[in-house]
């Protein structure tokens, strides 16, 4: 399977998190709200070109800077 | 022995309705994560004693990464586990990502009783959970309950005392999720079912064109709306209890009255063709109380029912992910939509709830842009009040001005500011229809603060101002500011007096305008240097509290420089 950041995936893709490369700080972050290696996630809506990405994880909806969408990275299901 | 009881739980699960429930005390809880910025204190009788509840910042795990976790994980710390009891508070709906949390919690050692919120929701939305199951699982006393409605609450209270430590081996946050999938699986079933109408309203509000849309929808509605509550209140209520009734009143207690003395001067003011005129007269008891009550109180109203309106749907958050985009420009993020539609009512809570931006540096560019780009509420009506007769071009001219100076110092401060903004991760509320009577309770509680806070300040300020004016100490202060209130802005030199009352109030800074006869042109420089100098003086002491006084000090020199700039701007080249 093809890995890309979830920048780059298309809305409304089911995708599961391959690795985050963005130091232990956002890691540890975004584990403690439930995004971490293995989770399956669905891309709601990514807001203009360099803007927000919206995805839901379990029953939780978050929004994440652009800068973290491109550091999760993500392959297709 | 209990000596101290902590709410704990993730950002926006109800601790703050938990907490009003369990001590009485109104605290402000909204629909968005990080309502608490503040620690809320207070008290719960626990079998006769008197035991200390305190609310503590949402956190999603015990490992903080931010600052308002860090508080909340030494706040926990302050008390040896076994004088302590913590209520765990949990979404129902979200059960899944509340769990890492309470797992730490037990794993640690911390007597922990868990209360499962907003149990009211879970049937809607197809979420059905064995709480008996949880609880043998968990090993810790598990409560349903309603906040809102108060179900519950009464149980939570008895069993406090079941808490005890039941400390468990370290473990990874990854083998927590996998032991929480595990515990999911037995204690809870979802229904699947449609979307409903609320989910696919809860969508389109974070998609890019049909978000946009509701987004302009919402605040165009919203502001159409907070105007003609507004304009309703004035037309049906205050003014005809000031001029039917009071002003009558007034006229007739005053009527033997010698007009010259210091008495006249400073309770009743200036009579206007032989008539109390509660826009001129300047006096204690005829303008200070037409400003308050007469002009800014309606939009106070009108305003904070809207605001708290759509804090409680969940709407707020949704707006901050679309404008993340445009603030992240300005060195913010999305996040700082919260501070400054906040500071739209007030810039004190406005300026204090920037907590909820991690970095100092985006504390300062928020603080700063409220101080000087947003206008609060009594600022609003007066600017209403002033140019509303000469047209929507100018009260619109003004907003256009503030809007364009907060991007533009936003652009600067980006650029030359050190420091870092970090990136934006927030999550983003459900919508909620919480009862109407929380919505009145909160409406209350803004209100009676706004009266508390601002009565006294103008009652008083107008006093000072009548004595100054009467014993003529004024006259040292303008001559000395005339070269640039005249030279620079346009303005008569009296205006000085309107400029140094900005800052104790602004709204009747502006109401010192009014005698003067200037002109639209001279109003609209007028009000629009009220709105971005000097804040007034309950929003400078949170700027020096939160921004230390070094902060202070270079907010303050940007906004003397930034005033005299757009001062002779707008006298000189753009409204020639």
């Amino acid at each position: 399977m093809k890995k890309t950041s979830l920048g780059h995936v298309k809305s409304d893709a089911k995708v599961r998190v391959v690795e985050i490369s963005g130091g232990s700080n956002l890691e540890h972050r975004l584990l403690s709200m439930g995004v971490y290696k293995g989770k399956l996630l669905t891309k709601l809506s990514h807001i203009g070109l360099q803007g927000p990405v919206v995805i839901k994880v379990g029953r939780t909806i978050l929004a994440l800077g652009h800068g973290v969408a491109e550091k999760i990275i993500v392959e297709k299901e | 022995m209990i000596k101290k009881i902590y709410l704990i739980g993730n950002p926006n699960v109800g601790k703050s309705v938990v907490f009003s429930r369990l001590t009485g005390v109104q605290v402000i809880s909204s629909n968005y994560p990080g309502t608490t910025v503040e620690i809320a204190k207070g008290y719960l009788i626990l079998d006769n004693r008197k035991v200390e509840v305190i609310d503590l910042p949402g956190t999603y795990s015990l490992d903080p990464t931010s600052g308002a976790e860090e508080v909340a994980v030494s706040l926990l710390k302050e008390l040896p586990k076994d004088e302590i009891a913590v209520i765990n508070i949990i979404d129902s709906t979200n059960l899944e990502r509340n769990l890492l949390l309470t797992l730490q919690l037990i794993e640690q050692g911390y007597p922990v009783v868990v209360c499962m919120n907003m149990c009211d929701d879970t049937v809607h939305r197809g979420v059905h959970i064995n709480f008996n199951k949880l609880e043998e699982l968990l090993g810790v006393p598990v409560i349903s309950a309603c906040a809102l409605t108060g179900m519950g609450i009464k149980l939570l209270t008895e069993r406090i005392n079941e808490a005890v430590p039941a400390p468990k081996d370290k473990v990874t946050h990854q083998e927590r999720w996998l032991a929480i999938g595990k515990i999911i699986e037995q204690v809870q079933r979802l229904e699947h079912r449609h979307h409903t109408f609320r989910e696919i309203m809860e969508d389109a509000s974070v998609r890019p064109v049909t978000g946009i849309l509701m987004a302009g929808a919402i605040i165009y509605g919203a502001f159409k709306i907070v105007r003609f509550i507004g304009e309703g209140i004035i037309t049906h209520i205050t003014d005809p209890v000031f001029f039917d009734f009071y002003q009558p009143l007034l006229e007739r207690l005053t009527l033997h009255w010698q007009e010259e003395g210091f008495w006249f001067h400073l309770l009743i003011g200036d009579l206007i063709n032989g008539k109390i005129d509660f826009k001129q007269s300047l006096g204690v008891l005829t303008t200070a109380p037409y400003i308050e009550f007469g002009m800014v109180l309606p939009y106070v109203v009108s305003f904070y029912l809207i605001l708290s309106l759509l804090e409680d749907i969940g709407y707020l958050p949704r707006l901050a992910v679309l404008l993340d985009n445009l603030l992240h420009r300005l060195g913010l993020h999305g996040y700082a939509v919260i501070p400054v539609l906040l500071g739209f009512g007030c810039n004190v809570p406005g300026i204090l709830s920037t907590r909820v931006l991690e970095s100092k540096r985006e504390r300062f560019i928020a603080a700063t842009i409220i101080s000087i780009g947003v206008p609060c509420v009594p600022l609003q009506a007066m600017i209403f009040g002033l140019l509303g007769s000469f047209g929507g071009f100018y009260v619109g001219g003004v907003y256009l001005v503030l809007f364009l100076l907060v991007l533009i110092l936003g652009l600067i401060m980006n650029r030359f500011l050190t420091g870092y903004s970090p990136e934006f991760l927030l999550e983003i509320p459900p919508y909620r229809f919480p009862p109407f009577l929380m919505l009145w309770k909160k409406l209350y509680f803004r209100i009676k603060g706004f009266l508390l806070e601002a009565l006294p300040v103008v009652l008083l300020g107008v006093c000072l101002i009548n004595i100054l004016l009467y014993f003529k100490l004024f006259d040292y202060l303008t001559a000395f500011f005339a070269p640039v209130i005249q030279g620079l802005f346009g303005l008569p030199k009296e205006a000085v007096v309107a400029l140094v009352i900005g800052f104790l109030r602004k709204d009747v800074a502006v109401g010192m305008l009014m005698p003067l006869n200037l002109s639209v042109k001279q109003l609209f420089i007028g009000a629009t240097l009220l709105a971005i100098s000097f804040p007034c003086i309950a929003t400078f002491v949170v700027l020096a509290k939160e921004l230390g006084i070094k902060g202070l000090v270079k907010s303050t020199l940007l906004m003397i420089g930034i005033s005299i700039i757009t001062g002779t701007l707008l006298n000189f080249v753009i409204l020639r």
